[in-house]
């Protein structure tokens, strides 16, 4: 109703005789930083295409109460996981794979998507437009000043804390009062020891699944993962039980330890507070060979357009728009983040380069926080496993947490 | 259950329609019946009022109520489950465990925040110096959000506590409480009666001060100390005060939400969840017919509480 009525109000005054012949379309945009630069871009999309006008709208609330009222917008943009799965699968988006940018994306990138679910098992509900990827953020000057070498493998990771320990500097700066950024460790410990994607189309969904198919658990697949993680924790400091995010970007910030396990979002937080700061990133190594390392993504944003809405020529242009490589490399080159094309520039930011060869290569898989429902407080469990240590009672709290949620979906 | 009560004083059961009725509609004599023309604009007040309540709570809640019995995720499909969610709620440890420290959380809140009130109410009450004053500044903390407060505190237990602690070399504050799970329900709970202790503060003392100044002083007279009137006189005269601070504030307490959101979150781990954060994360969580029936359930239970609380208060003879 209230897009009507505005669109009613918006076309007559600015379009004066051609009123008629423009479409308007509504973009559902969920990041409130990029706001503006999307602002940026639908104005020069408009300025190449004056029959089509573009709204944004960035109230994510908007979404599911426009769904139920039949009036969704007609593109949307979302961090794709598998809440955005459970869309997909309900057949609440269109099928993009006849889009040009389909074709331009890395394949690697497409089956991440597609690992979730497909609509009628073949189509392809989301395009994805950026990559955010993480990995351990280290202290040039410490490393350097330590003379500690980027790991390239597990045991060289743990020389490296060792090192740091014995010269009295905390190796890892931890901060789990903020339950959710166990989720980075978490995700590099699993992420490096087991094939995610293959895992979680492995684990029953519904209570049909779970008679079928009782034999995987977290419990014989997650065990390496959860002793690494564990001694992961053993390297970070004394009381990080009591810090949170923000304590950890000061303390890291001023040097207070060589690493931090946070994802990119952290980085310009941390040289507001130090600008003099040199970071890299490196993926953590899971193994003892090298070339099995990867790095950790997050499809932190990916474009549908809703199947429902009678404005879809005009939505697949604006589509197609966005997806223009120009659009894409700088959109992910301001934002610290990397462009999931097949034909994608080599991301500028030195913060982040050392994960370009592995994205480049197509060597990454997707954080393991996104593949659990949020009806599981994956997060709490992670807290309480750091604050006791008990693996057993962790991988046993995730089986039985994902069979109730599978027994009640029917 | 009712009844003794219903019979003995009709007008007091606003909650029992149908009884109500059923003993005072013989009782009405004929004549009032004939002058039963009531001045429009007490309707005029209540019907506004009336469709609006029903269209923005009644009917959200029998929809709720009636999507508790589907498998519904908050939109899409969904389909009639029957009682199924209901029987997983009663096997699920985490719900069970919700309940658990909410009652806990609630019955201790209660007993600490009225201890609390009252000691601030009597000695508010007293003959001390810069009494206004004083009473000022006990009140501030009911004009502040919880959730504001909240957060101070979070920082204050996170940060000031342990470093205070750690300088003076008390070992077991030296870590944050909140990071504790056996010991984070006790700052939650420390946080409530900072914030709520004001409220019923007030309340204690509009009954200290609605005791006749005859009775203490006739007390005095006879030689009772200030410990022997508080507890021979003070406390007999104003127990129907006590008994609607412990109704109002339980029942609250039972709904506590923000507080918790902004102190630990439901953490460390899953110690400190409320049944009112469980059912909350059902809308984000596509768990929503799920927790719907939790809502129900919870709502079943605060409902009888609520009932027995008020066969208390009509035995204590004092009304809400």
């Amino acid at each position: 109703m209230a897009a009507v009525a505005a669109a009613g109000l918006v076309l007559p005054a600015c379009s004066g005789a051609a009123a008629g012949t423009i479409t308007t379309i509504r973009l559902q945009q969920n990041k409130p930083e990029v706001v503006e630069y999307f602002n940026a871009l639908i104005k020069d999309f408009e300025s190449k295409n004056p029959d089509i006008r573009v709204v944004q709208d960035f109230n994510a609330g908007n979404w599911v109460p426009g769904l139920i009222r039949d009036s969704p917008a007609d593109v949307v943009t979302n961090a794709y996981s598998v809440t955005v799965a459970d869309f997909t699968r309900k057949g609440i988006f269109a099928d993009l794979s006849d889009l040009p940018a389909a074709a331009m994306t890395d394949p690697k990138a497409l089956e991440l998507i597609n690992s979730f679910g497909q609509y009628q098992d073949s189509e392809l509900s989301a395009l994805p437009f950026s990559l955010a990827a993480a990995g351990v953020i280290y202290n040039k000057a410490l490393f350097s000043q330590h003379g500690v070498d980027v790991p390239t493998t597990w045991s060289e990771f743990l020389g490296a804390c060792t090192k740091f320990q014995a010269a009295g500097l905390t190796p890892i700066y931890g901060t789990f009062k903020d339950s959710w950024t166990l989720g980075q460790p978490y995700g590099y410990a699993s992420g490096g020891t087991v094939d995610l994607a293959d895992f979680f189309s492995r684990m029953p969904l519904t209570a049909e699944d779970l008679k079928s198919n009782p034999d995987v658990s977290f419990g014989s697949d997650f065990k390496i993962a959860t002793d690494k993680f564990l001694k992961i924790l053993g390297f970070m400091q004394k009381g990080a039980g009591s810090r949170s995010y923000t304590d950890g970007n000061a303390a890291f910030a001023k040097g207070g330890a060589a690493m931090y396990m946070q994802g990119p979002w952290a980085l310009s937080e941390l040289t507001t507070i130090n600008p003099d700061l040199k970071v890299g990133i490196f993926a953590l190594p899971m193994s003892e060979d090298p070339a099995e390392t990867k790095a950790q993504v997050t499809l932190d944003m990916t474009f549908s357009i809703v199947r429902s809405t009678p404005r879809l020529e005009a939505a697949k242009r604006f589509v197609s728009y966005l997806m223009d490589p120009a659009v894409v490399n700088a959109y992910n080159n301001k934002f610290s983040a990397f462009s999931p094309l097949k034909e994608a520039t080599v991301n500028a930011n030195p913060q982040i380069s050392g994960l370009q060869p592995l994205i480049t290569s197509g060597k990454y898989y997707l954080n393991v926080t996104n593949y659990f429902p949020p009806a599981i407080t994956l997060n709490n469990y992670f807290q309480t496993l750091a604050l006791n240590r008990n693996d057993k009672a962790f991988l046993t709290t995730l089986d039985d947490a994902w069979h109730r949620v599978a027994t009640r979906n029917a | 259950m009712t009844a003794p009560a219903d019979v003995r004083a009709p007008a007091l059961s606003p909650n029992d329609d149908t009884e109500g009725k059923k003993v005072t509609t013989p009782a009405v004599p004929a004549r009032l019946r004939a002058h039963r023309k009531v001045d429009p604009t007490y309707y005029w007040m209540i019907i506004p009022v009336l469709v609006l309540f029903a269209l923005f709570s009644t009917v959200p809640a029998v929809i709720g109520g009636f999507f508790s019995f589907t498998n519904y995720a908050g939109y899409g499909d969904w389909k009639m489950v029957g009682l199924r969610n209901f029987q997983n709620i009663f096997t699920d440890p985490e719900i069970l465990a919700s309940y658990a420290f909410t009652f806990f959380f609630a019955i201790v809140a209660t007993v600490a925040v009225n201890v609390v009130a009252l000691l601030l109410a009597l000695g508010l009450n007293s003959r001390i110096k810069w009494k206004t004053g004083i009473r000022g500044i006990y009140f501030i903390p009911m004009v502040l959000s919880g959730l504001i407060i909240a957060y101070v505190f979070n920082y204050l237990f996170s940060n000031t506590v342990p470093t205070i602690a750690e300088s003076l070399g008390i070992t077991p504050l030296a870590t944050s409480i909140l990071a504790n799970e056996q010991w984070a329900w006790a700052a939650i709970v420390f946080v409530t009666v900072w914030q709520a202790a004001p409220g019923a503060t007030i309340i204690y003392l509009a009954g200290l001060q609605s005791i006749s100044p005859d009775v203490t002083e006739a007390a005095s007279l006879d030689g009772a100390g200030a410990w022997r009137q508080v507890r021979s006189i003070s406390l007999p005269l104003i127990a129907g005060y006590v008994v609607i601070n412990i109704i109002l504030g339980f029942k609250g307490y039972l709904g506590t939400y923000e507080i918790i959101v902004a102190l630990t979150g439901g953490g460390p781990g899953t110690a400190t969840q409320s049944v009112a954060m469980r059912i909350f994360s059902g809308f984000a969580g596509g768990d929503y017919s799920y927790q719907m029936a939790n809502a129900i359930i919870f709502f079943i239970i605060t409902l009888i509480i609520s009932l027995l609380q008020l066969q208390v208060l009509r035995r204590r003879e004092v009304s809400l």
